[in-house]
């Protein structure tokens, strides 16, 4: 009798185990074929206050065609196409898609995020929004900002470079970001800057530049979630020193007769802020670079102690002034502490923090600036005799 | 269900039990040559393989001796030299009256042979003819004298198909006990080598052979093993493979529980490890016991090249057993459920692929590995000459046609093709993995890399819980036994492996006998340094 009882009870532990199998059933199972590669995605405002989302979808078909028979023979089919939608609400647009698209859009594969100017001046919360509560999209997309175009026209271009524009936007950011001339920010970063007040979110900027090309260079710089202005290549670059987020670039010296190119090959930049009684008294930016001697115009040989003090004096000035000139323009122009400065007080000088939190972009907007750059030069090239000036 | 399936077996096994043959039935030896003779005719009738031969001696050739053998099995030259000769030579000078004096000077001094026995029971008498020895009758006597002339004949020892291996022997064992047994002997000469003899199967009467050595096998296995065979209750023992299934600890299980092999120096190696073997009359593979499922990725090449070669291959062969495995789900789930993780490129190159595709890829990848498995088992059952069909028919047709066809993917015939060739890097899995691999794949189809995990979970749960002869299926891995992990995945050179597997729990653990022959030279050589 006990064995049944004991039977009857494994019977029921065995169904238990599967039904919670059976209530997974589909969840998300859909094949490949059945959905649309999204390569690129682009959110603007229409004029009469809608969003327009534009997805850029891949045809994995013409891209890279199948078999013989599997894929559609013929003549060769593009191999992007782009949609576009209006709605209230970037999930209605994007639902309201469908009406347009053949299958589902599947959004994580998307490798760019372009916003419109206008929309970014409007404001980028409300979209953000969305994408942090939507599963779909990943949050390592990069995101860049439209300049002077809109995100559906830079989403159109057809590239030579790759079959997918998208992705060929998507390496222009990285060679740029890799240059010092732009940011790569990723979705998940402007998360954390909308919510921080220490510092202000910045994203990539991105124009068009023919038919067939787009620029990423320069830099979109946002107060409280809404676009205040751009900074330019150079201006960006000194803001990633400062940052500590630079990578590498080129820095131009003028030197006695004609210019000198250092590549830079590391930095090291701090941003803190002094208090005194209390109260920030002023802002203090460290940077530390090495760089490489890529060109020197004015030719010469390069083996004195004199020159390369010089040199490396002159270095440090021209990255002092890229520094200054974002410094100042984020101060002065936009009233946008992009350097987090607010997050160095948040972090050492709470209670200083707490009285100035509220007034901050005023308060920044004010104070004196300490910069110091210290660079190094670590190598001078492989020449010793520079041709045509080596007496 | 499997508590069904145990019932009928219960059943069936207790009507076997009622309706098999009394072999006792037969009775003691008659004393009256007469008797024999009419006994034996009923016994073989209808056997006309059966020879009796009829000679007359003693006084007035009163004295009638019968020898019995069946006509084939037998050695005819051995048979003639030493039992047929003899007699006819001695009868003449035979005056005696004395049955009893007849029979032990047979015994003693007449016939030349050193295998000679006693028996006094018919059904004794009866089996030693079927087996192919001569019985010789003497009229008067309530016993018979039986005589090992049985025919050596076979096939030769050659290199064994399934197990071929680029360095070490290459003598395979044959379908002839004695010969294995001398195969092994060569290897091991040792009398610590025992090789012990019972006969299984009601109706067969096949020769079992328990080889191991003792002072290195476990007791206690070696114990198991007896006892296991002699539970052992049907008719028919005609292959290993029937043995395998009645002495394995858990009968359901896919995994094998019970090794076997055809190559010589592969099972003196596993003897020496411990092991014991059985050796069946009629097949030339030989079980070892107990076999761990670390052995199945253990080759014997292995042990022969350079120990970091070996350690690679060990891990390939693993890598190849989990891709076998596990490729088509993975791809299924990866396809189907979940696209995040493809890189975007990749992605373009998967989608590009599956256009076109009428079938989801769970129903592609199914058709494909029972394809695969079609041809595989096509290129076992048919005969070797139509084989070059079967392989072009294979390639062209399942291969380029299918996906020219738009039928499968090229993909997915990549990812079979893969899984097909992993698959056969370690044979004796070869089973399990064929039939386990549908499991995966259904359960990715299902839930994807959850459902995956939920099946591998399953799998690992049933591996730790499967005995062979007591001892840990996983061991070394589970329970850890880090003396042991020597010679696992990782394994160390020859040289360097002094005590042998500790699982197995030997007697005498360390490989270098004291005082042995190596120690002396190895001491010689540093007595000469200094």
């Amino acid at each position: 009798m006990t064995v049944k009882k004991d039977k009857g009870r494994k019977a029921l532990l065995i169904l238990l185990l599967i039904f919670p199998l059976l209530l997974a059933g589909c969840w998300n199972n859909r094949p490949l074929t059945e959905i649309n590669i999204v390569a690129g995605m682009g959110l603007e405002r229409t004029e009469d206050g809608k969003i327009l989302v534009t997805v850029q979808v891949a045809e994995p078909g013409a891209i890279q065609p199948a078999s013989a028979g599997g894929g559609s023979g013929g003549e060769k089919s593009k191999p992007v196409f782009v949609a576009s939608n209006e709605g209230e609400t970037v999930f209605e647009a994007l639902r309201g898609m469908l009406a347009v698209v053949d299958k589902k859009l599947f959004l994580s594969t998307a490798q760019v995020l372009i916003i419109g100017e206008k929309l970014a001046q409007e404001g980028i919360g409300e979209i953000l929004d969305f994408f942090e509560r939507d599963y779909e999209v990943s949050y390592l997309v990069d995101v860049i900002v439209a300049k002077d175009a809109t995100p559906d026209e830079l989403l159109r271009i057809e590239s030579d470079m790759d079959t997918i524009p998208a992705v060929y936007i998507k390496g222009t950011v990285e060679n740029t970001a890799a240059r010092g001339t732009v940011k790569k920010t990723l979705l998940i970063d402007l998360f954390k800057d909308m919510d921080c007040k220490g510092r202000q979110p910045t994203a990539g900027q991105i124009t068009k530049s023919s038919d067939k090309e787009v620029r990423t260079e320069g830099l979109a710089v946002f107060r409280d979630g809404k676009l205040a202005g751009w900074l330019n290549p150079y201006e960006t670059r000194g803001f990633l020193f400062a940052n500590n987020e630079l990578k590498g670039g080129i820095v131009n010296v003028p030197v006695d007769n004609g210019k000198a190119a250092f590549e830079i090959i590391r930095s090291k930049g701090s941003v803190s802020v002094e208090v005194e009684d209390g109260k920030p008294s002023m802002l203090i930016i460290r940077v530390n670079a090495e760089a490489n001697v890529g060109e020197y115009g004015s030719g010469g040989r390069l083996d004195s102690l004199e020159t390369l003090y010089m040199l490396e004096e002159k270095l440090g000035e021209e990255i002092g002034k890229e520094i200054e000139m974002a410094l100042e323009k984020c101060q002065k122009e936009f009233a946008s502490d992009i350097f987090g400065f607010g997050i160095y007080l948040h972090k050492y000088y709470p209670k200083c923090w707490k009285e100035v939190e509220n007034d901050w972009h005023n308060i920044f907007s004010k104070l004196p600036a300490d910069i110091r750059v210290d660079a190094k030069i670590m190598r001078v090239g492989l020449v010793i005799n520079p041709v045509g000036k080596g007496e | 269900m499997f508590g069904r399936i145990r019932e009928r077996y219960r059943e069936a096994k207790h009507k076997f039990a009622n309706v098999r043959v009394d072999a006792s039935s037969y009775g003691p030896i008659p004393g009256k040559i007469k008797a024999v003779q009419t006994r034996l005719d009923e016994i073989f009738s209808q056997c006309n393989d059966l020879v009796i031969k009829e000679i007359s001696c003693g006084k007035d050739g009163r004295i009638k001796i019968l020898v019995v053998h069946i006509e084939g099995i037998v050695d005819r030259r051995l048979l003639n030299q030493d039992v047929i000769h003899p007699i006819l030579d001695y009868l003449p000078s035979v005056q005696s009256e004395d049955s009893s004096s007849i029979y032990q000077q047979l015994s003693k001094c007449i016939v030349i042979s050193s295998d000679i026995k006693e028996v006094h029971e018919m059904w004794q008498a009866v089996n030693f003819i079927v087996s192919g020895d001569a019985v010789i009758f003497i009229d008067g006597e309530d016993r018979a004298l039986v005589v090992g002339v049985k025919s050596p004949e076979g096939r030769q020892v050659e290199e064994p198909d399934t197990e071929t291996s680029i360095r070490g022997s290459r003598e395979g064992f044959v379908e002839n006990l004695p010969t294995n047994m001398v195969l092994i002997r060569k290897r091991i000469k040792n009398p610590d080598l025992k090789m012990e003899i019972m006969q299984l199967g009601e109706r067969t009467k096949t020769d079992i052979c328990i080889c191991y050595i003792k002072g290195l096998a476990n007791e206690e296995i070696v114990r198991e093993v007896k006892e296991r065979l002699g539970k052992i209750n049907t008719d028919a023992i005609l292959d290993t493979g029937i043995i395998e299934q009645y002495i394995a600890d858990n009968r359901l299980t896919l995994f094998p529980l019970v090794g076997n092999s055809e190559k010589c120096d592969k099972l003196a190696g596993k003897l020496l490890e411990g092991r014991v073997a059985i050796i069946c009359d009629g097949t030339p593979y030989v079980l070892t016991v107990p076999y761990l499922f670390i052995e199945s990725i253990q080759a014997t090449d292995d042990y022969f090249d350079h120990a970091f070669f070996a350690s690679f291959m060990r891990l390939l062969r693993l890598l190849a057993l989990l891709t076998s495995n596990l490729l088509p789900a993975l791809y299924v789930a990866l396809v189907v459920f979940h696209h995040t993780v493809i890189p975007f490129k990749l992605m373009i190159t998967l989608a590009a692929s599956q256009q076109g595709i009428p079938f989801p890829p769970f129903i592609e990848a199914l058709l494909m590995i029972i394809a695969f498995e079609l041809l595989r088992e096509a290129g076992v059952r048919m005969p070797r000459p139509i084989g070059q069909a079967l392989s072009i028919v294979g390639a062209i047709v399942l291969g380029e046609a299918s996906v020219a066809a738009g039928i499968a993917s090229n993909l997915m015939v990549i990812i079979v093709a893969i899984t097909a060739v992993c698959s056969f890097v370690v044979p004796p899995l070869i089973p399990a993995t064929m039939l386990i691999r549908f499991v995966f794949l259904a359960a990715a189809n299902f839930l994807g890399f959850l459902g995956i995990m939920v099946a591998v979970v399953a799998v690992f749960t049933h591996l730790c819980t499967l005995r062979s002869f007591g001892i840990p299926y996983l061991a070394p891995f589970s329970p850890l036994t880090a003396h042991d992990l020597k010679d696992s995945l990782i394994m160390v050179p020859i040289w360097a492996m002094i005590t042998r597997p500790k699982i197995l729990r030997q007697q005498e653990n360390v490989r270098g006998v004291k005082g042995s022959k190596r120690q002396e030279v190895d001491k010689g050589r540093d007595s000469q340094k200094g």
